[in-house]
């Protein structure tokens, strides 16, 4: 029983981790808390739902609504971090905000406000490892998520991109005397970041066979947790603080009933950020700022 | 008067006291995405005392002020030990934890909302308001508004000149938690029935998001941004989604254009 | 002696910022605490403010040791300072910049309600006002103080400073940044404030500046004091001179 409530919340954790990979590389790189995150893994769960109920075919639906959430990343920054360089600090994260209520509430006006079931097109193949059960989509599910981690490792590591985007993390301000492109590598962040999420979400619709407008509320803001507990601007932490998190929210609906899961979930984060505020890798964060 | 236009003013009147709810610690520096989780706790407990022990509901109202504010209180000292985005984050993790707590507690309905059968009509709560807004403006007219502008501008610095900057963080706080739950309580015992899932995060972002629309640069930004909120959709007619897309898209806007709000920055008291 | 600091020490990470510095300070005294770039210069300010705690010694004002005493009460004990970065509220008016500075004089929490901002005439207000009259900014009251220049915030940051009635002004490079005419202007400023009886230590580079305003200097190298002498014999002191090695600041 234990080890299946394990298993269940590290596949569920594998969604936070992605959520939490996004809002960190944006918290590293630009010290800015993108709200519109969890609006971006809503988007791609519904587009996921609709897409396989009108029997578009898997690969091409996940193809969709992943892209969808490289694009309205890019739509996003053009808003938001386009205009922090000449605003006050907290302009972006307010505007994320707004940007999150703008993709709900369209999702709400297109489809309405109730919880769909997606259909799944194929047959869910499940392991039994003793007495545990593994559905075999959600251990892809998390194997892409680490794959999906360990390329933007490398990327980070060794393209140029990567070493561009590791310099504004560190120096902002002389980026651009260090030759870093800022301008066209900034929106790298946006889309990296959209991808993820919006891969959370394909998954998440796919592997719990359910999509709503409130998806993003709900189960992505969770990824802000995460990310904190894991350290933020840490990639790994992210994915350490997901898979915690997934575990700590499967083991909390066992104990004490689904009610509880948001006082587990961000009472552990409100602990970490009163007693370990670098998380639990350590966080890589410059100084305070919105 | 008619009941549709009464009820869009009394929504103006609350939106106002928690605009000012909201704009209080705003102003102080700190980003308190808790707001909801302190109207959440004025509306259940003010609910609760007027239903339980039958207390008036202008007194249950007050009373929750003061649960509100002591809460606010007590969270203050822990919470005002971070800053920046670190403040964000915990008054977020405080909000999600605050409903959380409320859903699971039956004895004021749990998930399934709690009617509050005491009624307070339109004139009290319109005085409510009208008392909430001239206390602030009297506020701003005294030394604690620029203080606090002070404190939040370089911390450093307000210290160094005497002002005590944890005392001060902490007034603002606990004086926006207090204003918060005045609005949870008269919204309770106007509307009649509350839901503590309407207490989340978004709900917090929709106050922040309508008092940077006025701006917090003066002392009368949050009434235009809670007027703006509140009416915009009556002109409309729209659906309660369109309401919020434009509400969105005019953020975006003013954010783009006019970061300090529609109102412009002024001197707190101008001579 | 209205301000001494006695064998003050303090580090950062193992490396000794400041170490065993005692120098004194008479009332009335225009002090200059000199050395070259990171010599602990504003490490000793902050000390003194109490920014910083010391590791070690203490800084006693009026006969009071203050060591103990948290930062925001030193100013209520008439000690108030500049800064080197400018540091104006950017969100405040230039008058209300100037008006926070008021509270050292009567603090408390009811000090807090006064209502400055009501009616035509409030002593506060106008006393803010007629400061910076004096300081021939009164044009500038109105403004936000974030977008002025450089110069104009400097002044400023004199006047707020004067209006907590210090006895005792640190001025930490007031004449940096500034041109020749600003600098006479900042000269004369401080002469009328030491005729009141305020007493001045200044941090400064500009060697002629200080000659001119200064009765003593003490001369600051790693944390260290190397010298203390009358401000005429900086030039002769031979470890001054080796302190300063390699830089052209004494040559004035």
């Amino acid at each position: 029983m234990l080890e299946q409530q394990l298993v269940n919340g590290l596949m569920l954790g594998s969604v936070y981790a992605l959520i939490a990979v996004a809002f960190t590389l944006a918290i590293g790189v630009l010290n800015f808390l993108n709200f519109s995150l969890p609006g971006l893994f809503m988007v791609a769960g519904m587009l996921t739902w609709y897409l396989l109920r009108a029997h578009i075919a898997w690969p091409i639906a996940a193809l969709l609504a992943i892209a969808s959430g490289g694009l309205l990343g890019l739509l996003v920054e053009r808003f938001t971090y386009r205009l922090m360089s000449r605003s006050a600090h907290f302009v972006p994260l307010v505007t994320s905000m707004a940007f999150l209520i703008l993709f709900e509430n369209l999702v709400l006006i297109a489809w309405g406000s109730d919880l769909q079931r997606v259909p799944v097109p194929f047959e869910t193949l499940s392991w039994r490892l003793g007495p545990t059960v593994i559905a075999v989509p959600q251990l892809i599910g998390l194997a892409c998520a680490l794959i999906a981690v360990a390329c933007l490792h490398q990327v980070l590591k060794r393209t140029r991109i990567g070493r561009g985007l590791r310099t504004i993390a560190e120096d902002p301000e002389t980026a651009t005397m260090l030759g870093v492109p800022v301008a066209r590598v900034v929106p790298v962040v946006f889309v990296i970041g959209g991808l993820f999420t919006a891969l959370g979400g394909f998954l998440f619709a796919l592997n719990y066979q359910q999509a709503s407008p409130f998806m993003g509320e709900e189960i992505a803001l969770k990824g802000i947790s995460a990310m904190v507990v894991g350290g933020m601007g840490n990639i790994w932490g992210a994915i350490l603080g997901g898979l915690l998190i997934g575990v700590v929210e499967t083991f909390s609906i066992t104990w004490f009933g689904a009610r509880a899961v948001d006082i587990s979930v961000y009472g552990l984060l409100l602990a970490i950020l009163f007693v370990r505020p670098a998380g639990l890798l350590g966080g890589v964060m410059r100084q305070q700022r919105m | 008067m008619s009941g549709y236009l009464e009820s869009v003013l009394v929504l103006l009147a609350i939106n106002t006291v928690l605009a000012y709810a909201a704009f209080l610690p705003m102003v102080a520096g700190q980003l308190n995405l808790g707001v909801a989780a302190f109207v959440a706790i004025g509306a259940y407990s003010g609910g609760y005392l007027s239903q339980t022990y039958g207390l008036h509901p202008v007194l249950a109202a007050l009373a929750a002020v003061v649960v509100a504010g002591i809460m606010g209180w007590l969270v203050a000292f822990p919470i005002l030990r971070t800053r920046g985005i670190y403040l964000a984050l915990a008054t977020f993790a405080l909000n999600q934890v605050v409903q959380g707590t409320i859903l699971n507690l039956n004895v004021v309905g749990g998930a399934s909302g709690y009617p509050v059968p005491a009624h307070i009509g339109f004139p009290v709560v319109a005085t409510f308001a009208v008392l909430v807004v001239v206390a602030v403006v009297a506020l701003f007219h005294t030394r604690f508004g620029i203080s606090v502008t002070a404190v939040s501008d370089d911390e450093r610095v307000a210290d160094l000149m005497g002002l005590s900057v944890r005392g001060l963080q902490t007034a603002a706080f606990t004086a926006g938690a207090a204003l918060a739950g005045l609005g949870g309580a008269l919204y309770a015992h106007h509307f009649n029935y509350i839901e503590a899932q309407n207490y989340g995060v978004l709900f917090s972002i929709y106050v922040v998001l309508y008092v940077l629309l006025g701006g917090t640069q003066t002392v009368y930004g949050p009434l235009l941004g809670a007027a703006v909120f509140t009416l915009l959709p009556e002109l409309l007619r729209g659906s309660a989604s369109w309401r919020y897309v434009i509400f969105a898209c005019l953020i975006i806007a003013i954010m783009s254009l006019r970061p300090q709000g529609v109102l412009l920055r002024k001197a707190w008291f101008s001579k | 002696m209205v301000l001494e600091v006695r064998e003050l020490s303090m580090s950062f990470g193992g490396l000794k910022v400041v170490d065993q510095l005692s120098f004194g300070v008479a009332r009335g005294e225009r002090l200059a605490l000199i050395g070259p770039n990171g010599a602990g210069k504003t490490t000793v300010f902050n000390l003194i403010t109490g920014v910083y705690a010391p590791d070690g010694g203490a800084v006693v004002l009026e006969g009071n040791d203050i060591t103990a005493l948290p930062s925001r009460f030193r100013i209520r004990r008439g000690l108030a300072r500049t800064f080197q970065n400018i540091r104006l509220m950017a969100h405040l008016t230039v008058l209300e910049n100037v008006m926070i500075a008021q509270y050292a004089r009567a603090p408390g929490i009811g000090a807090l309600f006064q209502p400055v901002g009501f009616g035509r005439s409030n002593r506060w207000r106008e006393e803010a006002r007629g400061a910076l009259a004096n300081a021939g900014l009164e044009s500038y009251a109105s403004q936000m103080a974030g977008g002025l220049p450089y110069g104009i915030q400097k002044r400023i940051e004199l006047v707020r400073a004067l209006l907590a009635a210090p006895r005792v002004l640190l001025l930490d490079e007031p004449a940096a940044g500034l041109n020749p005419a600003e600098t006479e202007a900042l000269h004369q400023a401080l002469e009328a404030i030491a005729a009141r009886g305020v007493t001045l230590v200044v941090v400064e580079h500009d060697m002629q500046f200080v000659g001119r305003l200064c009765q003593r200097v003490v001369v600051l190298n790693f944390g260290v004091k190397i010298a203390e002498c009358a401000v005429a014999e900086i030039h002769r002191d031979p470890r001054v001179r080796e302190a300063y090695l390699g830089t052209d600041e004494l040559a004035a």
